[in-house]
């Protein structure tokens, strides 16, 4: 026994003398963009939690994407309770594996500073994915769709949609915005705000409980629960006599949350916007529940991701579509924007018929 | 102790490396599992493991719950639990983070509301404990609630970054000095003083043995010990210095080590530490003899806050930003180390280095499944059922008469002793087995 234990506690010692030797050079790490790497390299995407079904599909693209390119993937998700930690953790550990892009979509896209810069001064190249990292000099690239323009088709789709319903107004409505940490929920919010405050001080929108300020809108973590709940004191403190006519929602999962409080509540159904073309919010459009959803294409989007790593492997620089308006206060970064589609019943069959998922339920 | 003299003598002699008495034993059981979990996934990882970035990120990730873990495990062996230290280390941050943002104050300054904060929140938690004598429990589930909703009145549930000089606590490296030598110098030099500081402690050790009439272990064990403690510490200290330019050992890592040497003394060595156990042991019997129960639970759980408000600041330091979800379930981390690290859920039993050991086990099992690329779902998987074995062997062993398996192992000759050694008298190894007010009269 007590020779077992000396021996092995010498060969651990032993062992560790070994394997350790100095990493360090003289010189630090510059820009690698102009030099390429290997067509084999590792490329890690770090993603937030599994909440809504959008990240889920992302995985899965990354991986096969990854995989059909030549890279080395490093697909991760953050853990439900502790995202932000864990994703901070998992994006040191791709650094530390010597990954050359990490994509990330942030979980709070201010609180990753340290980690794109320890990436950065590794050599690696960071790639913001849907959400912008900010308060970093260290993010080079910025991936996502038009999010302004997504709130604009939120608003314009919720004016369409309270005409169909009832040619004159006033109309009454009430506004949801997305969690305040994450950075895209203004840019949704203020996008719609720029379609609905004209009306609303023009008096043909109403907003019955008075909450037209982001922060008494906010929908804490994205969370359905919040949402519903939020919903629930509005229709008992402000609609118990009048009806409510529409409702701004942020995406699908709130506006389907939404919908029940409203369900639950006896009221007939308002016109309820969304986005994300979740499965369930499909069939609710088809079943005339939800009016509207956005179609942000995941594929069109994780491919665009992957094709700027492609080209960075090259040691060629990607195109970028906007260089001055994503300014994520350190910096401008510069970004690729796709354009984002609305989607109601009327369209809903056209524009999911490559979506092999979607598009049986529009028939 | 060292008088009786056993068949298996060397073999106990090798144990005194570890200290003597016989909680030492169960935390030579866990150092043993650091050990064989770190020998693993440097073996899975290709070396990964132990190398020098990723020594770096595990100290800096792991260094504030490491922080709790020192806090809790002092109130878990006063017999109470506190589960607010999350929310708390979110509403310190918050606070900090927004007094640089509006009020410009400078961030030494900020460093020092957050701890006062701290100490207020834990005024506040140890009166309703000590004073009024709600359950621990109850209170810091309030306490959760009432300070995560204070995170996000103040931060409008916002993500507000902080100044560029305050993320040194949570981010900043041991700065580069002197001449190139292709090693951080003074992480190198912290490295060299810690090596002589492990021969110089056990050399007075053996000192005062000799004065006290003790008969201290044989010389090789010493020598021994020196050895195998140095050649870990130099091979720390070459990984540390030699990262990539730029790190170093973390000033988070700093901090810890400053805080462990602290309340290991505090705990070992000082009245106030032997009465948190003499009160989480038996607290009839400790007022019996004089303890002030109460003054002892409200320090405990004020001390926890102030730790707490700590970790949440070098956390924001390390974010470079506070936010609404800052702290979730760092509880329930905490607990988990403390637990790991041989503590009693009943109280009166746990040691702040066994703690840090527990954490340790914790983090280096994160650190290294994540490096595997494992997904968060299953880590949390991985590390609940290692939580449940790691207590439940230590609690069945415990019903079986034996201290541990490893104890086991090493004392079976001698089964119908336990528990017999009272615990050491020797400074260096008197780590507290029970609560013995007797021991401080005061």
């Amino acid at each position: 026994m007590r020779k077992l234990l000396t021996t092995t506690a010498i060969a651990a010692v032993a062992l560790m003398a070994l394997s350790g030797c100095s990493t360090r050079t003289d010189t630090t790490s510059g820009s690698s963009a102009a030099a390429g790497f290997p067509a084999d390299s590792l490329i890690g995407v770090a993603l937030p939690s599994k909440t809504s079904e959008n990240w889920v599909l992302a995985g899965g693209l990354f991986e096969d994407g990854l995989k059909a390119a030549g890279f080395k993937g490093d697909v991760q998700y953050a853990g439900a309770s502790t995202t932000v930690k864990d994703q901070q953790d998992q994006i040191s550990a791709m650094v530390t594996k010597g990954a050359k892009v990490i994509i990330i979509g942030a979980a709070d896209g201010g609180q990753l500073g340290t980690q794109a810069k320890a990436a950065h001064d590794a050599g690696a190249i960071v790639i913001a994915y849907d959400r912008l990292i900010l308060n970093t000099d260290n993010v080079d690239y910025y991936v996502a769709y038009d999010n302004f323009k997504v709130g604009e088709l939120q608003g314009q789709a919720l004016l369409d949609g309270l005409k169909a319903k009832k040619p004159a107004g006033p109309y009454n409505i009430e506004l949801f915005s997305g969690s305040s940490d994450d950075a895209n929920a203004p840019v949704f919010f203020n996008g719609a705000m720029s379609v609905l405050q004209p009306k609303i001080d023009d008096g043909t929108l109403v907003v019955g409980s008075g909450q037209t300020d982001i922060k008494q809108t906010a929908t804490a973590g994205w969370k359905a629960e919040n949402a519903q709940s939020r919903m629930d004191s509005l229709l008992t403190s402000t609609y118990g006599a009048k009806a409510i006519d529409g409702v701004l929602s942020p995406n699908d999962t709130l506006a389907r949350a939404i919908i029940t409080s409203v369900k639950a509540a006896g009221k007939p159904i308002p016109v309820v916007t969304g986005q994300d073309s979740e499965a369930e919010s499909v069939k609710s459009i088809m079943a005339g529940e939800q009016y509207s959803t956005i179609n942000k294409d995941t594929r069109v989007l994780v491919a665009q991701a992957i094709d700027m790593a492609k080209v960075l492997q090259k040691g060629k620089t990607p195109e970028v579509n906007d260089t001055k308006s994503y300014d994520n206060g350190k910096k401008i970064v510069p970004a690729f924007l796709l354009p984002p589609v609305i989607v109601t019943k009327a369209n809903a069959a056209e524009a999911y018929a490559n979506d092999p998922k979607l598009s049986p339920l529009t028939k | 102790m060292s008088a009786e003299t056993s068949p298996r003598g060397g073999l106990r002699d090798l144990k005194k490396i570890f200290g003597g008495g016989s909680s030492n034993v169960r935390q030579f059981g866990i150092l043993f599992s650091l050990i064989a979990i770190i020998l693993l996934f440097q073996f899975l990882t290709n070396g990964l493991t132990l190398s020098s970035g990723n020594l770096i990120n595990l100290v800096s990730q792991y260094s504030y719950i490491l922080i709790l873990a020192i806090g809790m495990v002092m109130v878990i062996i006063a017999g109470h639990i506190d589960l607010s230290v999350g929310s708390i280390a979110a509403f310190a941050g918050i606070v900090v983070a927004t007094a640089m943002q509006e009020w410009n104050l400078p961030w030494p300054l900020a460093i020092l509301l957050g701890l006062v904060v701290g100490a207020l929140i834990g005024a506040w938690q140890g009166f309703w404990v000590a004073y009024i004598g709600v359950p621990a429990f109850i209170v810091t589930l309030a306490g959760m609630l009432i300070w995560r909703g204070g995170n996000q009145v103040i931060g409008n549930a916002n993500t507000v970054p902080v100044p560029d000089g305050f993320t040194v606590i949570g981010s900043g490296y041991l700065p580069e000095v002197g001449p190139f030598t292709g090693y951080n110098n003074l992480t190198l030099l912290l490295g060299l003083v810690i090596a002589a500081a492990v021969v110089l402690v056990e050399w007075r050790a053996r000192r005062v043995q000799k004065i006290m009439g003790s008969d201290p272990a044989p010389l090789w064990v010493s020598i021994l010990k020196v050895v195998l403690l140095d050649a870990v510490v130099i091979y720390a200290t070459v990984l540390f210095a030699g990262g990539r330019a730029g790190t170093s050992f973390p000033v988070s890592g700093i901090i810890l080590g400053v805080l462990v040497l602290f309340y290991s003394f505090i705990t070992r060595n000082t009245i106030f530490g032997r009465h948190v156990y003499a009160v989480g042991g038996n607290k009839l019997a400790a007022e019996l003899s004089g303890v002030k129960s109460r003054r002892v639970n409200f320090l405990v759980m004020m001390n926890m806050s102030i730790l707490a408000s700590l970790a949440g600041m070098i956390f924001v330091a390390r974010s470079v930003a506070s936010g609404p979800q800052d702290g979730l379930s760092w509880e329930l981390d905490a607990i988990a180390a403390v637990f790991i690290g041989g503590a009693a859920v009943s109280g009166g039993i746990g040691t702040v280095t066994g703690s840090i050991v527990g954490g340790l086990v914790m983090a280096v099992l994160n650190n290294g499944l994540q490096l595997l690329g494992v997904g968060a779902d299953r880590v949390q998987i991985i590390k609940g059922l290692v939580l449940l074995i790691a207590v439940g062997v230590d609690v069945w062993n415990k019903s079986q008469g034996r201290p541990s398996l490893i104890g086991f192992l090493t004392r079976k000759s001698k089964t119908g002793e336990f528990p017999s050694e009272p615990p050491a008298v020797i400074p260096t190894s008197g780590t507290p087995d029970s609560a013995r007010p007797s021991d401080n009269p005061s």
